[in-house]
């Protein structure tokens, strides 16, 4: 008989057809903390917390289309926020719209959990243990807090996706026509699909950092991770090239251990886009970053790789168009993204590679991750032979001939997300000057929109692309290997600073490359906020894209800054899924340097986060279903996140009134008496038309009212700072946050009174330097915010 | 296919919006002259300018918001653009705001305004990146209606969601659109 596993079924030998299926052994749970009160929340349980947010930060809503178009009933017109034939009105209906958002990314990312999960089990077994080493004890922040699991082996994750995906069908189907029908209760939904996403995103590299011992706190791990070289210029294409697209890193670990096996790991690079490159990086050394997602069509049109291999996410729906005009192979690795392949898994190799390299086939569907290694290393070696030779960068001839050929007609420019003006720069490439040509290459998003309507069939990616190939071939970057969580003993140092506010917040870059102008400006954020001390984690795209840029020296953010979870670190946490431990420190914050129970008690820590901890989101170019769900998981849990222009076109936002004194009473839980308070943070989600709006409104962001005298000083430098460099201007709101003449950074201390008695019409008493009347509070010390009533410690 | 000379309403019925998919519903915005925008403007009771950072391409740009400005209408700096309002020594009723909290006190009846005095009954959208300027709108249309807010555009692109707007001009017309701003802002009597 076999052996009986954990959650499994076993059969006897001897016996024909017979299965008992014993479901699930339950094991005697170690008594770890005690359970809170909310674990595995379902749908409605943390409503009044949401309701709470809501009623502070309004939902609001910019439709992108006036109409709805989900049932037979429609299109019904809802403009002006009339209502459709169902009896839906329009600011519900954008409830509704932003909720199947964060619906898809919260499944995206849940479903690549479970995928992850299913893959690992069958290669590892279940009983791969969650260790993270000697200076991580809390492993999994969002998974004790949300469900008041502490899992202890990724088997544990059953049930936590279980729970997930069970509450994902509850979600998705209030969304049919004639369930919900009030935008509170839609965006309480959206806010729970939030908390589900970043607990799926957690599940998810928690399993991939088990499994295949990505970096940790054990040696090498945490600020001590390598640099890896990022960039189009990166690639030597005179070996042969392996490309991996996508999130899940199985095909393309494989891909790494069979150059590793096979000694070929120095003859054939393997390099990436997008976050699967990012964590090939965390297992695999000698990968490369070839780009983030922005950059997509035009590495692929560049015709560098000889084999793709895309799994899921992110992943161009032309791919295989692309591919085949390249005559690069293409290999399907995820039932998600089959991209109309043949399903070859566990088909002979030969007969695979033999296929895909002489072209019989355009592609084929590997969904076995352990299969994938040796059919596209072996494709690549073989297709390189064949490939030799050609190029896809246009010549001279071919650049002229199209920049002459351009009328200027503009029709690129209407079909251009970000408006560029393609034919003036065509103009001036034809009459001798190539620069403003080049100089759109970071600024496109690499959309292809612009090909599509050009009248003279001008291949305008690949135009802007040659008259920027010189630098972009020499485009080589460093960015630090994504280091997974946040360690309990960084906590441990940097807890009280950063509830006090001397060390002025965490921002936190996240999501995708829709920039409004470009790269370049991550960048500037990531070292305008590093070189103010404040703790700078990115994931995903946005830690990618900043590695592009050098300082005068010839460094990278990664390269000027240490990447320790403290003052001006910049530290790379990994991929998308892996932003889950940037609500894992702050969650920690609460835990580790307060001593906040976190088990099963979500509304407690996300109410102490609000209210304490200075950390901020970026999503500069947030893009994607996943970027909505993302940063509304920020939200709930009480993080403020800022988006790019383009980020108005998820069409909702949460932004406070700080006019309306109502919205903006906390409670002291030391005394259960009202505070009226400055309002920190100002808005859990708004978006900024440009980068130089953006740095004041993020330190502004980063403001709470636990700040103390110092802390508060501290951030308000900044935030005026910030402003003077950008705006040219005081923040015409700064004074909102004074509340004693202590808070004034100390050097414009005397000149910033002045102003509060001037502007303001505030008293000062300037024998003694103090506010004797005007900040909406006086500064108290012991002031214990709260917006829960059942914090209270005693009454007054 | 679509291009700059498509727009101006006298093809088939239908303008294109400078992002052509942006097409938003049965209520689109009509495509006027610089004087019709103008009289339209000086029929309101307490407009609004709302500008953003595409006012810094050109001193010229921001010249005519001052011009505006100096006949008494407020103005709302968002993005960046306060930082040439600074340069320019213009300060007199500049005030920043963020566009998109802007947008959230514009929908509410009961917002007091830049001033204190209450909310405004028309706002001048100019000087915004598109597509931004192009959601606030929507807001604006869709929520701000009780009692109505009228909104125009005069940038150099359809706006579909605003009331009024220019046509999509291109980079070629540069010294017509100039022309245009010259006009409306002669056509606008307080
Ligand atoms: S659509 Fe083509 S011809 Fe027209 S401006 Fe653009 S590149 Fe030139
Ligand atoms: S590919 Fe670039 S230039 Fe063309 S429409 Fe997209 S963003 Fe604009
Ligand atoms: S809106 Fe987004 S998902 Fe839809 S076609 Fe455009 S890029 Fe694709």
């Amino acid at each position: 008989m076999e052996e009986i596993k954990k959650g499994g079924i076993f059969t006897i030998s001897e016996l024909q057809n017979v299965r008992i299926n014993i479901g699930e052994i339950i094991e005697e749970e170690e008594e770890w903390e005690p359970m809170g009160p909310h674990p595995m929340p379902r749908i409605a349980t943390l409503r009044d917390w949401d309701f709470k947010l809501l009623n502070r930060y309004k939902p609001f809503y910019a439709p992108l289309c006036d109409m709805c178009c989900l049932c037979t009933y429609g299109k019904c017109d809802l403009t002006g926020n009339k209502k459709g034939a169902c009896g839906i009105r329009m600011d519900a209906q954008q409830g509704r719209i932003v909720l199947l958002a964060c619906l898809i990314g919260c499944s995206a990312h849940c479903a690549h959990g479970r995928h992850l999960l299913h893959d690992m089990i069958k290669k590892f077994g279940r009983d791969v243990p969650i260790d993270f080493g000697p200076e991580v004890n809390i492993e999994a922040p969002l998974t004790r807090l949300v469900c008041g699991i502490k899992p202890k082996t990724i088997g544990d994750y059953d049930k936590v996706l279980s729970y997930v995906e069970e509450q994902i069908v509850q979600l998705a189907d209030a969304l049919h026509t004639g369930q919900e029908g009030s935008h509170l209760d839609f965006e309480s939904k959206a806010l729970h699909m939030g908390m589900l996403d970043s607990l799926s995103k957690e599940a998810a590299d928690i399993i991939q950092i088990a499994c295949y011992h990505m970096p940790t706190s054990y040696e090498g791990g945490g600020p001590d991770v390598p640099m890896v070289d990022v960039g189009m210029g990166t690639i030597d294409t005179t070996k042969p090239v392996v490309l991996v697209i996508g999130h899940n890193v199985p095909p393309a670990a494989d891909i790494g251990a069979y150059l590793v096996e096979n000694g070929l790991d120095d003859k054939v690079e393997l390099g990436g886009i997008c976050c699967t490159s990012i964590d090939t990086t965390r297992v695999y050394s000698k990968a490369k970053l070839v780009s983030a997602l922005g950059r997509q069509l035009r590495v692929l049109r560049a015709g560098i790789a000889d084999v793709v291999v895309i799994d899921e996410q992110c992943i161009r729906a032309d791919v295989l168009e692309l591919c085949q005009h390249t005559q690069s192979p293409i290999i399907a690795t995820n039932d998600k993204a089959m991209h109309g392949l043949v399903d070859r898994t566990d088909d002979d190799p030969d007969k695979i590679v033999n296929d895909l390299v002489s072209g019989r086939v355009p592609g084929v569907a590997i969904l076995e991750p352990d299969q994938v290694g040796e059919v596209s290393v072996r494709t690549a070696l073989e297709v390189d032979k064949k490939r030799k030779g050609l190029s896809f960068i246009l010549s001279d001839d071919e650049f002229k001939r199209y920049v002459n050929d351009c009328i200027q007609c503009g029709s690129c420019t209407l079909a251009c997300p970000n408006g560029l003006r393609i034919g003036e720069a065509n103009k001036s490439a034809a009459a001798g000057n190539i620069k403003p040509l080049a100089d759109l290459f970071d600024i496109c998003v690499g959309c292809g929109r612009c090909e599509q309507v050009c009248k003279k069939h001008i291949p305008i990616v690949d135009v802007v692309t040659k008259a920027a190939y010189p630098e972009v071939k020499e485009e080589k970057g460093k960015m630090r290997v994504g280091r997974g969580p946040v360690w309990d003993s960084e906590i441990r140092e940097v807890g009280a600073p950063l509830v006090l506010g001397t060390i002025p917040g965490i921002i936190a870059p996240i999501g995708c490359g829709n920039y409004p102008n470009g790269t370049k400006e991550v960048q500037l954020i990531v070292k305008e906020f590093a070189e103010r001390n404040y703790i700078v984690t990115l994931t995903g795209c946005m830690a990618i894209d900043c590695a592009l840029w050098k300082d005068e020296e010839g460094k990278t953010v990664y390269e000027q800054h240490h990447g320790r979870f403290d003052a001006g670190g910049v530290l790379n946490i990994g991929s998308c899924v892996s932003n889950a431990h940037i609500h894992g420190a702050a969650i920690k914050v609460a835990g580790i340097f307060a001593g906040r129970p976190l088990r099963g008690n979500y509304e407690e820590i996300a109410d102490y986060i609000v209210s304490r901890v200075g950390a901020c989101g970026v999503a500069w170019g947030a893009m994607s279903q996943k970027a909505a769900s993302i940063a509304t998981g920020f939200n709930r849990l009480g993080v403020p996140a800022v988006v790019g222009p383009h980020g108005v076109k998820y069409r909702r936002a949460f932004m406070s009134r700080p006019d309306r004194k109502e919205d903006w009473t906390l409670i002291d839980a030391t005394d259960g008496s009202k505070v009226y308070v400055e309002p920190g943070p100002q808005d859990l989600l708004v978006a900024c038309e440009t980068v130089e709006e953006a740095l004041p409104m993020m330190a502004k962001l980063c403001i709470r009212p636990s700040d103390t005298d110092r802390g508060r000083s501290i951030k308000l430098t900044h935030y005026i700072d910030l402003s003077l460099k950008y705006l040219n201007i005081y923040p015409p709101d700064w004074h909102l946050f004074v509340r004693a003449a202590s808070d004034l950074p100390i050097a414009m201390r005397n000149e910033l009174l002045k102003k509060l008695e001037d502007e303001q019409g505030w008293k000062i008493d300037w024998k003694m330097k103090k506010i004797v009347e005007g900040p909406i509070r006086a500064y108290n010390p012991s002031f214990n915010p709260t917006n829960l009533e059942r914090l209270i410690r005693r009454k007054k | 296919m679509y291009s700059y000379e498509d727009a101006g309403g006298d093809k088939m019925g239908m303008e294109i919006p400078f992002d052509v998919a942006n097409v938003p519903g049965p209520e689109t915005g009509r495509i006027a002259p610089p004087e019709v925008i103008g009289s339209y403007i000086s029929s309101a009771k307490k407009p609004l300018l709302v500008v953003g950072s595409e006012l810094l391409w050109a001193d010229f740009f921001l010249d005519i918001a001052i011009e505006i400005g100096k006949k008494g209408i407020p103005i709302a700096a968002t993005g960046h653009s306060i930082k040439g309002f600074v340069e320019k020594e213009y300060t007199e009723n500049v005030t920043y705001y963020n566009l998109h909290g802007l947008t959230n006190c514009l929908r509410d009846p009961n917002w007091k305004g830049l001033d204190g005095g209450g909310n405004y009954d028309f706002v001048i959208f100019y000087g915004i990146l598109y597509y931004y300027a192009s959601q606030m709108l929507s807001c604006i249309k869709n929520f701000a209606t009780e009692p109505l807010m009228r909104a125009v555009s005069i940038d150099r692109y359809y706006h579909p969601n605003a009331r009024m707007s220019f046509t999509n001009i291109s980079p070629r017309m540069e010294a017509e659109y100039k022309d245009m701003l010259r006009k409306l802002v002669v056509s606008i009597k307080r």
